[in-house]
C-alpha cells in the first residue's frame, strides 16, 4: 500500500480540484455539534473534531428516501405504475469519516448485498462513494472500537486513510478508488518510512481506548439461554428504557426501514424511512397482534440482534463498531457495553452473569 | 389551541371558532363567508403550510 | 448530596424490610457522566446502588404508570407534581405510593455543559455545598457556577419541594419567587414576534429533530397506549423527516400536555439533539396560568382545566 504526504495547507487546494469530479461531503459544525453535510464550493470540512453526533449512516442510507414515484391521474397513461425516479449518481467523496463509521458500512453491506438480494439504493450510493477516512488519534472515553469490529486506525473499509501527523497528513491509499481520488486532487508526494510512523501513532491511539467489551463467548452461548435470561439480563436492563429510538437512530450499523406511500394531489411516492425495533409499531401485525408487545421484548431484540443473531448468522463478529454513540446519547444510560459483557458471561446453570458492569 | 397555533407562527385570523346551532343556517352561511374572506386575505404566504414533495435523495 | 444518597438508601431499606412496599424506584449512578439510570430495588441488597445528585433529571413518575405493585418512589419537586397528575388521571392510586420526597436545587443541563467544554466529559463533580460543578476530560478541567449550568426549567422552577410526599429526606429548600425569576421571559420573547418570525423560530428549533420520540417517551404524561403518530389504522401523520410532519408531531404532543405539564424538563433532557421542546409546553403553561389560574400537579383534589367547564372560562375567541 502506498503512503503519501499531504501538507495541511495543500488540503484545501486539493479539495478544490476534487469539486469538479466529486460531490464532497464532510463534517461541519452546526449549533455546537458536528454532522456530515455536502460541502458548498470552497467550504472546508472541519477535521478538528472528535466524531459527529449522529453516525455517517445517512450518507449512504438517508433517513427518508424515495424509492418510486407514481401518478394517480387516471388520464395519465402511466397511471398507478411505479417508476424509479432519477437519482443523483454523481461520484461523491466523504472527507474525514471516522474508521468506526466506515467499518459500519461493511456491517450494513452484509445485509444489503447478499447473493439473493441486492439493495439497489444503498449499493448505488456505496459504489459512487469514495471514503477518505480520518484516523482517530484521540478517541472518546466511551469508544470501545478495538474490542468491537473496528479500531481507531482501522482502514479495512476506507479508500484512503488520513493520519494527522502535525503539520501534514500521512495518507495511506488502500484501493483504486483512493488512487483515483488522490490523483484528481494532485496528492502524489510519497512519504518515505511513513508506515512505521503510522504504526506508532496507531499503537498510541489504541492505548488511549479506555473501555472494552468481551465478545469471545457470544458465539458459544446458546441462543435460547440468552433469550430466556429475563431475570438476569433483560428485565433489569429494560426497566429504565423509555423505548425511544435514540440508540437506533444514532447507530451506524442499524439498517431497518419501513416502507410508506405518500400522495400529493395526483402524484405519489413510495419511500422508505428508518424504523426502530424500539417502537411497538415496528412489529405490529395487520391482525393487531404484536409478537414483541412488551418493552422488555423490544430491548432484548435490539441487543440479541446486534450481539447474538448477527454473530451467528454472519460469523463476522458483532454488529457494532464501538463508536459509543448510543452510550453517549441514551437518556437513561442503557449501556451496550454492560449488556454485552452480561450476555458474554451469562451462565445458564446459575442463571446469572459473572460480569455485570 | 388557538394560542399555541398562533404562537407557532400561524397568523391570527386563520383559525376560527363559532358556536352555531343546527337551527341557525343563516349564521352558518355568514360565518363560512367571513372565514373564507379572512383566510383568503392571508393567502399570500399560504404555501408554507403545505407539505412539499420529498426531495429525491 | 452524599447525605441525600444515604437517606434515600436508609428509607428504602426500611420500607422494603417492613414490607410497606414491593419495590423502590430511584436512580443508580450511570456508566457515563450526567446520565443516571432509573432503577428499581426489590430487595435491600439492590438499595445500595441508589444515588442522588444533580444528574437525576429524568422524571420517575414515568415509571409508575399503570403498575400494580406497592411502590416506594424517590421524587423531587417535579416528579411529585407528576405523581399528583398521575393520581388525578387514574394512572396510579395514592395508596400504592410511598413518596420519598427530595427537596431539589435543580438538575445539571447536560447539553449546556457539553457545549461549553472542548472535549468529551469523563468526570463531573459537584461540591458538597451545591455551589459549583467541575467537569474534566482529556486535557481540560473546568469549574462552573452550579446556577449557570442548571437546566432552564430548573432555573425557573417554583416548586422545588415535593408537593405531596410521605416522607422528606431533608429540610425543605427555599422556593424561588416571582420576583427572583421571570418564568416566562422566553415565551414573551416569542409572543412579541410577527407570525413570520415565529414560524421561522420554530422551523429552526425543530430542524434537527430526528423523530426518535425520546421527548415523548421520557414524558410521564405521554402514556397513551398508542400515540397518534403511531396510529396505523388509519395513519394520521407521515413518517418521514418532512418538516410539516415533524411540526405536527411536536404541536400535537405539546397540546396533549396542556394543563398537565409540570415543566420537569425530561423531554429536553432526553433529546439527543438538544432541542428545546419546552418552547411549546411553556407557552401552554403560561396560558393555563393566565386563563385558568392553574398550575399542574399541585393538588390531587381538583380536576385539570381542560377536563372541566366553568361559566367564567375565557371564550372571547368564539364568535
Amino acid at each position: 500500500m502506498k503512503v503519501i504526504q499531504i501538507d495541511k495547507s495543500e488540503l484545501e487546494a486539493g479539495l478544490g480540484k476534487l469539486e469538479k469530479a466529486f460531490r464532497l461531503i464532510g463534517p461541519v459544525k452546526e449549533k455546537g455539534y458536528h454532522l456530515f453535510k455536502t460541502l458548498d464550493s470552497g467550504q472546508k470540512p472541519d477535521l478538528d473534531y472528535m466524531n459527529t453526533r449522529l453516525s455517517a449512516r445517512s450518507i449512504l442510507y438517508p433517513q427518508s428516501e424515495v424509492m418510486f414515484e407514481f401518478s394517480l391521474d387516471k388520464a395519465d397513461e402511466q397511471y398507478a405504475i411505479l417508476r424509479e425516479p432519477e437519482k443523483d449518481s454523481q461520484p461523491r467523496a466523504v472527507i474525514g469519516i471516522r474508521p468506526c463509521d466506515a467499518d459500519a458500512y461493511a456491517v450494513v453491506r452484509r445485509n444489503f448485498d447478499t447473493p439473493e438480494y441486492k439493495d439497489p439504493y444503498w449499493l448505488k450510493n456505496f459504489e459512487a462513494t469514495t471514503l477518505v477516512g480520518l484516523a482517530c488519534s484521540t478517541p472518546c472515553p466511551t469508544c470501545f472500537c478495538t474490542s468491537a469490529v473496528s479500531g481507531p486506525f482501522s482502514d479495512k473499509n476506507l479508500d484512503i486513510m488520513l493520519v494527522d501527523n502535525g503539520d501534514h497528513y500521512l495518507a495511506r491509499i488502500a484501493t483504486e478508488k483512493g488512487e483515483k481520488l488522490a490523483a484528481d486532487a494532485g496528492w502524489q508526494r510519497p512519504a518515505e518510512g511513513a508506515e512505521n510512523r503510522i504504526e506508532d501513532l496507531k499503537l498510541a491511539a489504541e492505548a488511549k481506548i479506555q473501555s472494552e467489551i468481551s465478545t469471545d463467548n457470544l458465539a458459544n452461548q446458546s441462543l435460547n439461554d440468552l433469550y430466556e435470561a429475563e431475570a438476569a439480563i433483560w428485565e433489569p436492563e429494560a426497566f429504565a428504557c423509555i423505548n425511544c429510538g435514540t440508540c437506533t437512530h444514532a447507530c451506524p450499523t442499524c439498517w431497518c426501514f419501513d416502507v410508506q406511500d405518500e400522495t400529493y394531489g395526483k402524484s405519489g411516492f413510495r419511500m422508505r424511512n428508518w424504523d426502530s425495533c424500539m417502537y411497538p409499531l415496528f412489529s405490529l401485525h395487520a391482525s393487531g397482534h404484536n409478537p414483541r408487545g412488551t418493552k422488555t421484548a423490544r430491548v432484548r431484540q435490539r441487543f440479541m440482534h446486534k450481539l447474538k443473531y448477527y454473530v451467528d448468522k454472519f460469523e463476522q463478529g458483532i454488529q457494532c463498531t464501538g463508536c459509543g454513540r448510543c452510550v453517549r446519547l441514551c437518556p437513561v444510560n442503557i449501556d451496550i457495553r454492560r449488556i454485552c459483557n452480561k450476555m458474554n458471561s451469562y451462565d445458564p446453570e446459575t442463571c446469572s452473569c459473572a460480569v455485570t458492569s | 389551541m388557538k394560542n399555541l397555533l398562533e404562537h407557532m407562527g400561524i397568523e391570527p385570523g386563520r383559525l376560527h371558532f363559532s358556536w352555531i346551532s343546527s337551527a341557525e343556517s343563516t349564521k352558518f352561511v355568514e360565518v363560512a363567508k367571513q372565514v373564507t374572506e379572512a383566510t383568503l386575505a392571508l393567502t399570500s404566504k399560504e404555501k408554507k403550510y403545505m407539505k412539499t414533495k420529498p426531495k429525491v435523495a | 448530596m452524599t447525605s441525600y444518597t444515604d437517606k434515600i438508601r436508609e428509607i428504602s431499606k426500611r420500607l422494603l424490610k417492613e414490607g410497606k412496599v414491593d419495590m423502590v424506584i430511584g436512580f443508580a449512578k450511570g456508566s457515563v457522566p450526567m446520565m443516571h439510570q432509573p432503577m428499581f430495588a426489590g430487595n435491600a441488597g439492590d438499595v445500595d446502588r441508589f444515588a442522588w445528585d444533580g444528574n437525576c433529571g429524568i422524571n420517575l413518575a414515568n415509571y409508575v404508570t399503570d403498575r400494580k405493585e406497592k411502590i416506594g418512589i424517590v421524587a423531587k419537586g417535579c416528579d411529585a407534581r407528576n405523581l399528583a397528575v398521575h393520581i388525578v388521571e387514574n394512572k396510579i392510586s395514592r395508596d400504592q405510593l410511598y413518596i420519598i420526597g427530595v427537596p431539589c436545587t435543580g438538575m445539571i443541563d447536560r447539553h449546556k455543559i457539553t457545549a461549553r467544554v472542548p472535549g468529551e466529559i469523563e468526570a463531573l463533580v459537584e461540591d458538597e455545598a451545591g455551589k459549583t460543578v467541575t467537569v474534566s476530560g482529556a486535557g481540560f478541567s473546568e469549574t462552573f457556577d452550579r446556577a449557570d449550568v442548571l437546566q432552564e426549567n430548573c432555573a425557573l422552577c417554583m416548586h422545588r419541594n415535593p408537593v405531596i410526599y410521605d416522607e422528606l429526606i431533608a429540610d425543605e429548600v427555599p422556593e424561588q419567587s416571582e420576583k427572583e425569576v421571570d418564568r416566562y421571559a422566553a415565551v414573551r420573547k416569542v409572543e412579541e414576534m410577527s407570525p413570520d418570525e415565529k414560524w421561522a423560530y420554530f422551523e429552526d428549533l425543530l430542524s434537527d429533530c430526528i423523530r426518535c420520540y425520546a421527548c415523548r417517551n421520557a414524558c410521564p404524561l405521554c402514556y397513551c397506549p398508542t400515540c397518534f403518530v403511531d396510529e396505523s389504522k388509519p395513519q394520521w401523520v407521515g413518517k418521514s423527516v418532512d418538516p410539516t410532519d415533524i411540526r405536527i408531531f411536536h404541536f400535537l404532543r405539546a397540546y396533549h400536555c396542556a394543563g398537565r405539564c409540570t415543566d420537569c424538563g425530561a423531554c429536553v433532557r432526553s433529546c439527543p439533539m438538544g432541542i428545546n421542546v419546552r418552547a411549546l409546553t411553556k407557552k401552554l403553561e403560561k396560558d393555563c396560568l393566565e386563563n385558568f389560574g392553574w398550575e399542574a400537579g399541585l393538588t390531587t383534589d381538583q380536576r385539570p382545566p381542560l377536563d372541566t367547564f366553568k361559566p367564567d372560562d375565557p371564550e372571547q375567541f368564539i364568535k
